[in-house]
């Protein structure tokens, strides 16, 4: 009996000498959870919103042809989605005219997407031949849509970021003088500086 | 020392906050990336409303008052200022005109500390508000000459900040808006559209576009 109380007696202080001490162990968790809380919080208030601009859009049957105006240039993103569906509502002649346009827009998105580095630095000086062409390609759209009872029209919509106002003024002076331009529908919509835009995402997925 | 409450379960309890903290911040970096924003389509169209013209620059917005600014800049007319296209103040929060033959009036907004800041919006009983609900939906739209002048791309500095501010107030009081986008080598001006062409100022429907995931 006494033997047996010995050994008790020896297991419970070598039991007590075990005990790890939980303290450090919190106190490293809680501040863990501190610091996680205070970034989380921090990051919710402060930091800027990342936000990423469709590249095709549209309202109903109206396109938009997106024209993003920097300061170093402009990023203009013609719309690609619906055009192979007029042309099949199209006559022969049409069809030609339409698949014109289609090379001339592909041109211009393959570039985009070539582009290496950030899509935003991808903004040329806008170039007079360049928007009267565009101005052209969207009335003969329009007007071939019309002609065939073909629900769709395409309309500029100029995305302004900051100091991007001259690009869109140069712009607006062309079509000023553009007879092609006068029947085109016309928004715009100021952007910030940290909207940056993504060519892989259209509309559809967006929503 | 054996008497003392067990700290397990508080141990289990907080590693499992810190976990679902961890959790919650990838889900929030995650969700932030993949942020894809349509872009609002408003389209300018012929309206019989007629414009109330507003400046907005450094976060501040300007209700022009076109009878005084017209009557100022007369003034200056009949002593020879349009000819010589001089910059003469107009007395109105320290704004300065230039009159042009092509471009009407051009408005230069040199000094904005006197103009309200766009913030005064959500205040009740503020000088802007009172301004801007003056506004009759069925005979008028605002239009707003917008800088986009700001330093290193901040958003501080230019008026969109304001704008988009405004045009949402409005747009909850079915005001219709039109805007352009305004700088020191481009500043805002009020011609007749017999002059010139591009001296239109028309408002914008407001779609149904808007920040989408």
């Amino acid at each position: 009996m006494a033997m047996s109380r010995a050994i008790k007696a020896q297991r419970y202080r070598q039991e007590e000498k075990l005990e790890v001490s939980l303290f450090p162990f919190l106190s490293i968790f809680l501040c863990v959870m501190g610091v996680l809380s205070f970034i989380n919080v921090l990051s919710s208030f402060s930091a800027p919103q990342k936000i990423e601009l469709t590249a095709q859009l549209a309202q109903g049957y109206k396109v938009a042809y997106q024209i993003f105006n920097l300061p170093d240039g402009i990023i203009h993103l013609p719309p690609m989605s619906h055009l192979r569906e007029l042309q099949d509502a199209v006559d022969e002649a049409d069809k030609e005219t339409i698949e014109d346009i289609i090379r001339r827009r592909q041109w211009v998105i393959n570039k985009l997407e070539r582009h290496s580095g950030p899509i935003m630095n991808a903004a040329s000086e806008p170039d007079i031949f360049d928007i009267q062409e565009i101005m052209h390609d969207i009335r003969s759209l329009n007007e071939i849509a019309l002609k065939a009872n073909y629900l769709y029209e395409e309309f500029l919509l100029f995305g302004i970021y900051p100091n991007g106002g001259q690009a869109y003024q140069k712009i607006r002076d062309i079509m000023s003088f553009t007879q092609d331009a006068r029947s085109i529908s016309v928004g715009l919509e100021p952007l910030d500086s940290n909207w940056t835009l993504n060519l892989k995402k259209s509309d559809t997925q967006a929503q | 020392m054996r008497n003392l409450i067990s700290l397990d379960s508080l141990t289990d309890i907080v590693s499992n906050s810190v976990g679902i903290l961890i959790i919650f911040a990838v889900i929030n970096l995650i969700h932030d990336n993949n942020k894809t924003y349509q872009l609002e389509i408003p389209l300018e169209h012929e309206t019989d409303l007629s414009p109330v013209f507003f400046i907005a620059k450094n976060d501040r917005l300007l209700v022009l008052d076109t009878d005084k600014v017209f009557s100022n800049a007369a003034l200056q007319a009949t002593t020879g200022a349009a000819g010589k296209k001089r910059i003469f103040a107009l007395d109105f929060f320290g704004l300065f005109g230039q009159i042009d033959e092509e471009k009407g009036i051009s408005f230069y907004a040199r000094d904005t500390s006197e103009w309200p800041e766009f913030i005064e919006l959500e205040k009740r009983n503020s000088s802007l508000r009172d301004k801007l609900n003056k506004i009759d939906p069925k005979k008028q739209f605002a239009y707003f000459f917008v800088y986009d002048n700001s330093e290193d791309g901040a958003t501080a500095g230019s008026g969109f900040e304001a704008f988009r501010k405004a045009r949402e107030y409005l747009k909850g009081h079915s005001v219709k808006t039109g805007w352009q986008p305004v700088n020191s080598e481009a500043p805002a001006n009020i011609c007749d559209s017999s002059y010139s062409s591009r001296c239109v100022y028309l408002p914008s429907y407001l779609g149904g576009g808007n920040t989408n995931k």
